[in-house]
């Protein structure tokens, strides 16, 4: 009896194990089949893929609103990796997402292979961001956001006592006077810094290369050393302008550690008054407990062409439509409806504003903008007040040039050494085909 | 049945090992090979054409100056972290099998560590780093100390540290077993003989357990050559890139620069290198074992 009870557990196990060999089998099996774009019975079934985590809630409500009312299967996929890196992984196990929301680089790098000719669409005439690579329109924007210095208006008012006007602030010097008022009325550090390199490199940084009317131009200069950069106005406008940030933030004896939960939720509950950022920012503010009184206004400095009344920013995020024949022509069109749908529907165009929170980057979309930072983004995009993002940095910008802010923000270089090694970045860096 | 047949014995491997050969194959050969010629292509990771560039990605590989950075403070990294994991898990060990009141409660804790994935590993360091101790040193210091993650030095040293936490409860299972293999005899019998405790661990308890050490340090070399998790988790490389591990930068290169080509180049030599490390000291370390 003892034996056989031996020998039931041996075999117990041994399907135990051997099930567990399968099940790792089985498992990929599956996740490779799910959400192969095949259509289901009658109806149509369309993949999308989201890479705007804040968004991702309310994309699958939507999806199976959708779903129900349009006789459209709508499947949202999100993932967190490298947005490139991720559709290379689909791409190459040969599933493509019917429609995938990517970053403007991508476009570029992608549309010609693998994206579909929307050109005809109805909605391009309504947008002055789509991307269109040699003349055939390709991303469908999803949004726009722009950059500048986030203010927090009520925490800004409590430390001087004086009504806050965002335009007075234009030079380095009114900004200089603003904090120093601050401080004076008892707010010791009113500034934080964001320390990510996507912020210091990919977003101040790159400010210096879009205020040029000409980007390419001045990033030309800089490569073939024919433009100084340590002598350039608009570099030297923003690094001072950064220097009255970096002297005022608040973890300045530690910048580097700085996390960018703890600044913006002390940029919501107005521990501190300023911080450079994006409207996007919103989304992590709000999970704090914010205030309504805030806004977004142009970085100021000290440069006379007017670039210190815009921000910066453009369309982000793109839509773009699988065009290899794994899509079938059925479910191109279904995705086509669904971003007519986004723009042309009043109930598209309210989930992009209202449930979204996003500023719509299309003229016939006139619904108020639901956060304060988005009202700030949209009234000067209204005001035509906003300069064009570059797109075309390439992929290693953020992270080295990022790395070379970081070390100056911790004080390790000057600013003659943080221009010379973005110098010799350029020197050997190429930037995207446009 | 003869079973000395060769049919007879394929049968019996295909039963027994078939299922899990063919996992292997497919998870880790397969795409060790297709991985191989992709060394050999200039492709982005996303392009349909994978055009052929010869020997052009080892090229630049080796004169990728940031690569190469990475790859020494990852040797100076495993060779820090290496010692510590090995010298505590080795003490911890000892502790646990003295008799201590509660032994097998301490393995348990020292254990636990490796049970927690390495990213959340990270995330709760951070904190400890980030938050904790900057609150505390700051109470003590009565000024504002800056958290060791905010310099190069400092995040070299926290990353060590985390190391050593999180595999010296492992590698203190394997020496556990390795003081329990050797025979409390052998050591009676050389304390007859005149041997003082310490003399006895040096030369007879130790000598013994060589399986152990050999094993120990290929696991903790190998583990600390290719870390990621952590490094990704605590650090992501900053503070401005001084703390970017081989891994990282293999992962960067391929897919957030887009180098697929060059970052696959880069990962097998990371892998040659990694092999060679660890196969001079197992030839080593297995040249003098002695059995008792």
């Amino acid at each position: 009896m003892k034996k056989n009870m031996k020998k039931l557990a041996v075999l117990a196990l041994t399907a135990v194990m051997s099930a567990g060999l399968l099940a790792g089998c089985g498992g990929s099996g599956s996740s490779g089949s799910e959400g192969s774009g095949s259509s289901s019975g009658d109806k149509t079934a369309i993949t999308v893929f989201n890479s705007k985590m804040e968004i991702q809630g309310q994309l699958e409500e939507m999806a199976e609103k959708y779903s129900e009312e349009k006789g459209v299967d709508v499947e949202v996929y999100y993932s967190n990796d490298t947005v490139a890196a991720h559709l290379a992984t689909r791409y190459s196990s040969n599933e493509p997402y019917t429609l995938s929301m990517v970053d403007a680089k991508d476009v570029y790098a992608l549309a010609e292979e693998h994206a579909l000719d929307l050109t005809g669409e109805d909605w391009v005439s309504n947008t002055t961001q789509a991307i269109s690579v040699n003349d055939k329109v390709y991303g469908f924007p999803v949004c726009i956001e722009a950059r500048g210095i986030i203010y927090n208006a009520d925490a800004i008012e409590k430390a001087t006592g004086e009504a806050f006007d965002p335009t007075a602030i234009k030079t380095t010097e009114d900004l200089k006077a603003l904090v120093d008022k601050m401080i004076a009325g008892g707010m010791a550090t009113p500034v934080g810094v964001m320390k990510e390199d996507w912020s210091l490199a990919g977003h101040f940084l790159s400010e210096v290369y879009e205020q040029h009317d000409d980007p390419d131009a001045f990033i030309a200069g800089v490569k073939d050393g024919s433009i100084d950069l340590a002598k350039d106005e608009k570099f030297n406008a923003m690094m001072d302008t950064f220097d009255v940030l970096k002297e005022n933030n608040y973890a300045k004896d530690a910048a580097i550690s700085a996390e960018r939960e703890v600044t913006e939720q002390k940029l919501a509950e107005g521990e501190i008054g300023l911080m450079f950022g994006g409207n996007w920012d919103w989304a992590v503010i709000s999970a704090y407990d914010y205030t309504e009184n805030m806004g977004m206004m142009p970085v100021p400095n000290d440069s006379s062409d007017g670039s210190n009344e815009k921000m910066v920013g453009g369309g982000s995020k793109y839509f773009f439509i699988d065009n290899s024949d794994k899509t079938t022509p059925e479910q191109q069109q279904a995705a086509k409806d669904f971003l007519n749908w986004l723009v042309n529907d009043e109930e598209g165009q309210s989930f992009l504003v209202n449930e979204c929170a996003l500023v719509p980057a299309y003229s016939n979309i006139n619904l108020e903008v639901a956060d304060p930072l988005g009202k700030s983004v949209k009234a000067y995009s209204d005001a035509d007040k906003l300069i064009a993002n570059y797109n075309y940095l390439p992929d290693d910008h953020y992270s080295i040039c990022g790395a070379s802010m970081q070390k100056y923000l911790a004080g390790d270089i000057d600013r003659a050494g943080l221009a010379a090694e973005i110098a010799k970045y350029w020197s050997t860096a190429e930037v995207g085909a446009h | 049945m003869n079973r000395n047949t060769m049919s007879y014995k394929v049968k019996q491997f295909i039963m027994f090992a078939g299922p899990a050969t063919v996992l292997f194959c497919a998870v880790v050969i397969v795409p060790f090979v297709y991985g191989i010629y992709l060394t050999f292509t200039s492709w982005d990771g996303i392009a349909k054409t994978k055009p052929l560039v010869g020997l052009a990605n080892y090229a630049s590989a080796f004169s990728d100056g940031e690569y190469w950075r990475a790859l020494g403070r990852t040797a100076i990294y495993s060779l820090f972290a290496v010692i510590l994991i090995n010298i505590v898990a080795f003490l911890l060990a000892y502790l646990v099998t003295s008799g201590v009141k509660g032994q097998n409660f301490f393995r348990a804790g020292f254990f636990i560590p490796n049970l927690i994935g390495g990213i959340v590993l990270g995330y709760v360091w951070k904190f400890v780093f980030n938050r904790a101790f900057v609150a505390v040193a700051g109470a003590f210091s009565k000024g504002t100390v800056p958290s060791p993650l905010s310099t190069p030095g400092g995040a070299m040293f926290c990353l060590i540290l985390v190391a050593v936490w999180q595999y010296a409860g492992y590698m203190m299972l394997i020496y556990v077993a390795g003081f329990m293999s050797v025979s409390d005899a052998l050591k009676e019998a050389a304390m007859i003989d005149g041997c003082t405790p310490a003399q006895a661990m040096w030369n007879v308890t130790i000598p013994l357990m060589r399986a152990s050490f050999v094993q120990c340090i290929f696991l903790s070399i190998t583990r600390c050559f290719v870390v990621y998790d952590v490094n990704l988790s605590l650090t992501n490389g900053e503070p401005y890139g001084s703390s970017v591990m081989a891994a990282m930068h293999v992962y960067k290169q391929a897919f957030t620069y887009k180098n697929y080509g060059l970052g696959q180049a880069e990962a097998l030599i990371l892998f040659v290198i990694c092999a060679v490390v660890g196969i001079t000291q197992v030839y080593i370390g297995k040249k003098g074992e002695v059995a008792a």
